[in-house]
């Protein structure tokens, strides 16, 4: 990833302006280690933090079409780069870089043309010809994007808060799949697709169509110039995102200057299940498997840290962000520049265990059309800024635009949870890649269930955190909670101690209003709380009792395979924070 | 290289303490960005930001002895590590990190085994057993270090100032070839070669032993299990260590892992006399060489960063050390997390230009010793923070233990500069790697005489600083200099504006302080000055002239074989490149 900072029209274009400018665009600097760059235009400045995956020789930006008269700074990996190019061939190229078809494409389309990209991004485009600019985010928002407004009438946009958060009078998240244009003001959607209006599909399942799709999704995500990996935390999503790379490598561009031979990465503190489940899964792929370990002091000292990258005070992000930020960083030591990683499936799918109460079809589809809409505020930005704070890059499959169009066109009737018919949740995931002749995955891998929200990297994480928290935080500060925090207040002590860490590092008002609230169990949206009578009435932490007893009645119906030893630990886990902070 | 902060005996073992010293600890993440520890002993903290260079899988750090009672907090590379642990048979060690040694060195010998590490070091060892603890530096201070005193009782160390200048009443730079022990309370000297009293050697001259020397030095320093590259100016010195690397690399274990083929870097602006001179040696060595161009926009860009992570405002240091600084960004952006760098040669063999005023071997060799000794300030400083700056670690082999001593050793009347004998600065130097039959550079690059003072990287460069230090400081504020900075005054814009920005970061008295300053002519010490009355006379800008004239004047004097003085045409009579570079010195010289 890199890093961008764009203000715009700030009325000063003093040195004094251009040295603040500069400083904070060093605050992304973690982003894009590589170089950096500031174009000056006026009162317009464009800066740029590079982490070079394409190109790295002749990339660096910001980017300009043939004239200079067109300026970009762009964070982003345009997998389509290389086609819309062939499309442009009256244009003359300065560089190798992905980015710099955006330049181009707009000095042809104008401002329509965000659409015909494929792939992560978010940019600030300036026309010097007429002093005009766009700002644009990628269809799901896996980029992070901020963007706000000064007294002096400048309009700020920034990858990261903390390059705008000092400086601008109001500002909020960069909607995603949005363009922000100052001809006309505002923003406005681009991004258009079918599942968008949340009708019901009903396209009927299949299995070949699902897999060649992600098989797609995942072989566009091998365009790197600099060593790569994947992270395997031993689940379905990431050992499918693992087992299709590894079928893949050996054609690419990528395994003829780093080799064929796939390296895969897992955290966890010593003896998790994730760590030997990954183990498994590397060892059936033939991957260079590298397993790093935690301990739950060196997870708490990172904490002040992941919530200044991270930017949020939602409980799970933070608690699954910390692992992952601890092990970017030992990635990025052994030169690794770029991970594929198996983010989204969750939510396509339904993946989370409160999916198996999903009254009927239509609701069952409207949660997941809600979930993928609300992914950039909670495991999109997870997964961006944990590994941006390291310069390494993460790469989504299965926000692949092209994969969600065809997952999401399926009738929901395939996706339900039909214990009766041993469909467990992500079936029809499992079922594109049952592949008996020349099998992805051996069959128990393929349908496991793991365990989520963070037990993964050891059971005692989250119980180290509460009782971390609970030395920090009194019962009387929990009683004043309300008054101190009135806007998404706190309920547990582990909450109202990250609120508090984040409150030092952002305490502007804007900046509490960018993280999300909400009642929520078991990271549901508020609407599917309705799915349970009993749910609702148990928000507060005895809503653990609540859900633990329903979801232990729902086993016996379950196959066995579902009834893991492991499940019961983790459904009690679960409930507490989750019903009361995150959506 | 790493970074370490380590903070004893403050009477404070809450959590809040805890999380003040991991946070200040980050500030020096860029020293080590590949990851980070802190060990907690009662109220003392030792924490640790690594850059992995050997056994990246299992050194991470703090380090320990068998039973833990010893904790060490290392910046350094210690060469001789696999021949101290093969005489320390009764240890058992946890990791392959070469930094492990100290602390059973330390459980075997007491405080004094500093002398015994060949390398560069910074650490702090904590003893549990009796809640003691030292701290030592390198013999010329390659690795920096600062210590710092607390209201609280407590004694802070750590890498760069920035760790510890907001949270110490004071804090100085720690002196380098020292030992600072707890039980004893006070620093003392570990070092103690033979030139270090400044003695006048006798040794005679022999070439081979030099040239011998030096590529010890060079092969020891390519202990590394990641890839690797040579700093490559074109001068004379990086040309050098380049050739000496370039020779030595098949046999060494780095090889295997990373190829055989060395990796050079030069930085300049388009067009610039470094790069041209670097390109050439590089095809000639057959090194894969990368060049990186930067603009006198981006440079100006990066100055406040510079002083930040640099921690002088030292004009000369700040100059050379920005184009270094973006180099770094660049070299560490393709993998690369060490390089091997000159620094050092024209201390130890007086390659300065104003040697050449030396009046005799005494003066000469007294002030080679003086400037061997305040490196830490100038050089050092800046080959190890601009690229830390950017987890990239810079290894000086001029600077080698052994090859100092040797060098140092050298009767002086052999190093003085002697055109009536054909022999230029450094003239023992290049004379010993002059080998007709197996040639490591070609004549006319051993014997070329380069840019210094950062005019290499491009003429517009130290022009293009003045002119934007002009835009920022008035001839008003310049007036009232020595009232606004009475320590160390500034006397040209640009060392007012590099001030003010130094002010900025670091705004207490110490910090200041650690900074040197006093009269100098083309980074000479204060002493050297007293070589010609006029440039003691002309300490202000005006100087420029005297020291021009003067230079002109010996050239009068120099034999036609002279190299690179005769070469080009020249103004009055002296060539055009060197009397830029002359220029440039004695206008900085007053900020020294």
């Amino acid at each position: 990833m890199c890093g961008i900072l764009a203000v715009l029209g700030c009325s000063d274009d003093s040195q004094a302006k251009r040295v603040r400018v500069l400083e904070l665009s060093r605050r992304l600097k973690h982003r894009g280690p590589d170089w950096s760059g500031l174009h000056q235009f006026g009162d317009n400045f464009l800066a740029h933090q590079r982490l070079a995956i394409i190109d790295p020789a002749s990339g660096d930006q910001p980017l300009y079409n043939e004239d200079k008269t067109i300026v970009v700074t762009v964070n982003g990996e345009i997998y389509n780069h290389e086609e819309l190019r062939k499309s442009l061939a009256n244009h003359k190229f300065r560089t190798g870089s992905d980015c710099e078809v955006i330049a181009h494409l707009y000095e042809e389309h104008g401002e329509g043309f965000v659409d015909m990209l494929d792939g992560i991004f978010s940019f600030v485009l300036l026309d010097t010809r007429d002093n005009s600019f766009i700002a644009a985010r990628d269809a799901i928002g896996i980029t992070p994007l901020y963007i706000g407004w000064g007294l002096d009438g400048s309009v700020w946009i920034s990858s990261e808060m903390k390059g705008l958060n000092d400086d601008c009078e109001h500002f909020e998240v960069f909607p995603p799949g949005h363009l922000y244009s100052s001809k006309e003001g505002g923003y406005k959607r681009w991004y258009n697709p079918p599942w968008y209006s949340e009708a019901i599909p009903s396209v009927p399942y299949d299995p070949l169509v699902l897999r060649k799709a992600f098989e797609n999704a995942v072989i566009k995500r091998l365009m790197t110039d600099v060593p790569f990996g994947v992270l395997l935390s031993g689940g379905l999503d990431s050992s499918l995102v693992a087992a299709v790379t590894a079928r893949h490598l050996a054609g690419t561009k990528a395994a003829e200057q780093w080799g064929t031979q796939l390296h895969s990465f897992c955290v966890g503190l010593e003896g998790s299940p994730d760590l030997k489940a990954a183990r498994e899964v590397a060892n059936y792929l033939g991957t260079v498997h590298h397993e790093f370990h935690f301990t739950v002091q060196d997870g708490i000292d990172a904490i002040e840290d992941v919530i200044y990258h991270i930017e949020t005070y939602d409980v799970t992000t933070i608690r699954a962000s910390t692992p992952m930020f601890l092990m970017s960083r030992k990635i990025k030591s052994l030169g690794v520049k770029m991970v594929i990683s198996g983010e989204g499936s969750d939510e396509l799918f339904g993946g989370y265990l409160y999916f198996h109460k999903a009254p009927n079809k239509e609701e069952f589809h409207r949660e997941t059309c809600r979930k993928i809409k609300a992914l950039h505020q909670y495991d999109c930005l997870r997964a961006n800024k944990a590994t941006s704070a390291w310069g390494l890059e993460a790469r989504v499959p299965f926000l692949d635009k092209e994969f969600i169009n065809v997952a999401m066109s399926i009738d929901p009737e395939w996706k339900l949870i039909k214990p009766d018919l041993a469909r467990i949740e992500k079936w029809v995931l499992r079922k594109a890649f049952d592949d008996e002749e020349n099998p992805y995955l051996p069959k128990h891998i393929l349908y496991r269930q793991k365990e989520q929200f963070s037990d993964g990297v050891g059971y005692s994480w989250i119980d180290g955190l509460k009782a971390h928290a609970s030395e920090h935080v009194t019962e009387k500060m929990m009683q004043n909670a309300a008054h101190i925090y009135p806007h998404n207040t706190p309920t547990t002590k582990e909450a109202y101690y990250y609120r508090m860490i984040f409150e030092r590092f952002f305490p502007q008002n804007p900046a509490r209003l960018t993280v999300p609230g909400g009642p929520s169990v078991a990271c549901s949206t508020a609407k599917a709380i309705e799915w349970d009578a009993q749910w609702s009435g148990n928000l507060d932490p005895s809503g653990r009792a609540a859900l633990g007893v329903h979801l232990s009645a729902y086993d016996h119906p379950l196959p066995a395979a579902i009834a893991t030893g492991n499940k019961k630990t983790r459904m009690v886990e679960v409930p507490t924070p989750e019903l009361v902070i995150s959506s | 290289m790493c970074g370490i902060l380590a903070v004893l005996g403050c009477a404070d073992t809450s959590l809040a303490k805890r999380s003040r010293i991991i946070e200040l600890s980050r500030r020096l993440r860029h020293r080590g960005p590949d990851w980070s520890g802190i060990h907690c002993y009662q109220d003392c903290y030792l924490a640790h930001q690594r850059l992995a260079i050997v056994d990246p899988t299992s050194g991470d750090q703090p380090l320990y002895n068998e039973d833990k009672s010893i904790v060490v907090t290392v910046n350094g590379e210690i060469y001789n590590h696999e021949e101290l642990r093969a005489k320390l048979k009764s240890h058992e060690f946890r990791t392959g990190s070469d930094c492990e040694v100290i602390a059973h060195l330390y459980e075997e010998y007491g405080e004094d085994f500093v002398d015994m590490l060949d390398g560069m070091f910074s650490f702090v060892l904590l003893d549990t057993r009796d809640k003691s603890f030292i701290a030592a530096r390198d013999a010329i201070g390659i690795t920096p270090l600062y210590m710092g005193w607390g209201l609280d009782g407590s004694i802070w160390f750590a890498s760069e100032m920035k760790a510890l200048s907001d949270d110490c009443e004071r804090f100085i730079s720690f002196l380098p070839g020292h030992i600072y022990s707890s039980k004893k309370g006070e620093l003392r000297r570990w070092y103690n070669p033979p030139w270090y009293s400044e003695q006048i050697p006798s040794t005679p001259y022999d070439p081979l032993i030099l040239r011998k020397a030096f590529e010890k030095a060079v092969i020891k320093r390519l202990m590394t299990d990641v890839p690797f590259g040579v700093l490559l100016s074109g001068g004379l010195d990086s040309s050098l260590v380049a050739a000496v690397a370039s020779r030595h690399l098949a046999e060494a274990k780095i090889a295997r892992q990373w190829g055989s083929q060395l990796h050079t870097f030069c930085i300049g602006l388009k067009g610039s006399p470094d790069l041209k001179a670097a390109r050439e040696v590089a095809d000639y060595l057959g090194t894969v060489h990368h060049e990186f161009h930067f603009t006198v926009q981006e440079g100006i860009d990066a100055l406040e960063e510079v002083i930040y992570h640099i921690e002088t405002y030292d004009v000369t240091t700040i100059r050379a050390s920005t184009p270094m600084f973006l180099m770094s960004r660049k070299i560490k952006s393709l993998g690369v997390k060490m390089v091997l760098s000159g620094e050092g040669s024209d201390e130890i063999f007086g390659g300065y230009l104003y040697f050449h005023k030396a009046p005799n071997k005494e003066e000469f060799h007294l002030e080679t010793c003086r400037k061997i000794k305040a490196l830490h300030l100038y050089d050092c400083l800046r080959a190890n923070k601009s690229t830390s700056a950017w987890g990239l670690e810079a290894r000086v082999p001029f600077l080698d233990k052994n090859f100092i001593n040797i060098a140092m050793d050298i009767d002086p009347e052999w190093k003085m500069i002697r055109h009536d004998l054909g022999r230029i600065e450094k003239w023992v130097l290049r004379n010993a790697f002059d080998d007709d039959k197996d040639p490591y550079l070609p004549k006319h690059i051993l014997y070329r005489q380069k840019e210094q003072f950062s005019d290499g990287v491009g003429y517009s460069w130290i022009d293009g600083l003045k002119d934007h230090a002009n835009q920022h400081v008035s001839d008003a504020m310049l007036m009232n200099a020595s009232f606004v900075y009475p320590e160390n005054t500034p006397t040209t814009k640009e060392a007012y504006y590099y001030r003010t920005i130094f002010e900025r970061f670091f705004p207490k008295n110490a910090a200041r302080s650690t900074v040197p300053g006093g009269p100098s002519v083309a980074c000479s010490t204060a002493k050297a000055v007293e070589w010609d009355a006029a440039w003691s006379k002309n300490l202000d800008p005006s100087g420029r002239a005297a020291l021009g004239v003067h230079a002109a004047a010996y050239k009068d004097v120099a034999p036609e074989n002279a190299t690179a003085y005769a070469d080009s045409p020249s103004v009055n009579g002296f060539p055009p490149t060197h009397k830029d570079g002359m220029i440039e010195v004695a206008a900085s010289a007053t900020a020294r």
